[in-house]
């Protein structure tokens, strides 16, 4: 045992790190598949329309430890390969991101009148252009508060990780309370932390919504 | 040959027929204005005409060109056929003149450099140059019908089709609208108008088409047709109307 010194801020704030990291890479990964998951249950086909709905409900009904669990322990009993931490809590991370940005988005899509792509298309715009130019941009506006809101889910949610032994945040807390026997200090540092994290983005959510509801 | 030719047009929505077998021409120039009352399957008509709605049985042409849903240069024949609707659809996100330019310059049909002026020279024809910047929703109803009918007129079509394009207006906008379309009809545009104003109808149209229950009920001049009204349809609809 010794006391809560300088070394333990440092490793806490090194674990930072990787919270961001898990944070980051969830997005960069999850959020084009969000994006076609989103596209895919608004198809006029309705074959992949009911696809992409089973895919969202199965994972939307798991619980994110669920998800942890099937892809580090799992997958070595499923497909006989031992998936490292970091690939194995990124995957489970990313089709989390995928499913739940899917459905913000694809509530966002919905949310823009048919009459918008009605009218771009009788001035001669491709199926693209007018989700790219009049679909896409209104219905990123609607999306934005909830889309901000999933963030903060995300970051708090990276937290699991460290069930894996994923030394990130959370986990470093565990391990700094066990050097220090300090654990009120400790986990009240940590909360802090994330704290910091996402406050800033539920302002900015806050703001956003102020911003883009009703006139400019 | 005329510019738009209907024949034997029906259109069925579930149980419903709402076009049961609609011919018309509509000559090069000529403005027609179909009046009739709601589910006479006036507005299907007129969506059917640019293939937002598709016909199931019968054919439409357009300069020669038959006309469906999935018409190979469907783009191209859109940019000739311009749409006018009840609820304007500008698009919010944009500024006035990104509204107008946007179609013309994703489809080549002006450069860059020549978009503002296009947007200028289009909204001086509806009487709103000084709303270049303005959003949609700092407009009124009228203002922004109006800058809906630049948008089309940016395209440079072939053929307009207004489909009730006052009716969501306040009455004291409504004047300011039709005004832009008696210039649009003086300057020899093809105009196919569905309308509940009587007025308009009588004093711009040359031929009214009065449809009752999915088929054209009646057509002529419209001197003709509202003084002497050859069905009782037609003249109880006048009366109503009034």
């Amino acid at each position: 045992m010794r006391s809560f010194s300088l070394i333990d801020f440092v490793s806490l704030f090194a674990a930072l790190r990787w919270t961001v990291a898990l944070v980051v890479l969830a997005l960069l990964l999850g959020a084009p598949l969000a994006l076609g998951l989103a596209l895919g249950r608004i198809s006029r086909f309705a074959g992949l329309r009911w696809a992409m709905a089973a895919l969202i409900q199965v994972i939307q009904s798991v619980p994110l430890l669920g998800l942890l669990f099937f892809f580090y322990f799992g997958m070595p009993v499923f497909l006989g390969v031992q998936v490292p931490a970091l690939i194995a809590v990124t995957v489970a991370y990313t089709l989390y991101t995928a499913a739940f940005l899917g459905e913000i988005w694809r509530g966002g899509l919905e949310a823009v009148k048919q009459a918008q792509w009605e009218a771009s298309a009788c001035l001669g715009l491709s199926a693209w252009q007018q989700f790219r130019h009049i679909i896409a941009p209104q219905a990123l506006r609607l999306s934005l508060p909830p889309t901000v809101g999933f963030l903060v889910q995300l970051i708090k949610g990276t937290s699991l990780a460290s069930i894996l032994g994923f030394v990130e945040l959370a986990r470093a807390g565990q391990v700094v309370s066990a050097a220090t026997f300090q654990p009120l200090l400790t986990y009240a540092l940590v909360a802090a932390i994330y704290f910091a994290l996402c406050l800033p983005l539920t302002l900015w959510s806050r703001s956003l919504e102020a911003r883009l509801d009703g006139s400019r | 040959m005329a510019l738009v030719e209907i024949r034997d047009v029906r259109k069925t929505f579930g149980k419903i027929e709402v076009l049961k077998g609609v011919s018309l021409d509509v000559e090069e120039g000529e403005i027609v204005t179909i009046i009739g009352r709601s589910g006479s399957g006036k507005s299907t008509l007129l969506r059917c005409i640019n293939a937002l709605e598709s016909v199931d049985s019968g054919e439409i042409r357009v300069e020669g060109q038959k006309v469906h849903a999935k018409m190979p240069d469907l783009k191209k024949f859109r940019q000739r056929v311009g749409i006018v609707f009840q609820a304007f659809n500008l698009f919010p996100h944009l500024k006035v003149e990104r509204n107008i330019t946007l179609a013309p310059l994703l489809t080549g049909r002006v450069e860059k450099a020549k978009a503002r002026v296009l947007a200028e020279d289009v909204l001086t024809r509806v009487g709103l140059a000084d709303k270049i910047d303005a959003w949609p929703e700092q407009l009124s109803g009228g203002q922004q019908q109006r800058v809906a009918i630049a948008r089309c007129l940016a395209m440079a079509p072939h053929l307009m089709l207004f489909d009730e394009v006052t009716s969501a207006l306040d009455p004291e906008l409504v004047g300011e609208v039709l005004k832009v379309m008696e210039a649009m009809a003086e300057q020899g545009m093809t105009m196919i108008l569905v309308t509940h104003e009587m007025g308009f109808a009588r004093n711009v149209a040359d031929r009214i088409v009065f449809m009752h229950q999915g088929r054209v009920w009646e057509q002529g001049p419209p001197a003709k047709l509202f003084a002497n009204p050859g069905t009782p349809e037609l003249k109880s609809f006048i009366a109503s109307a009034k």
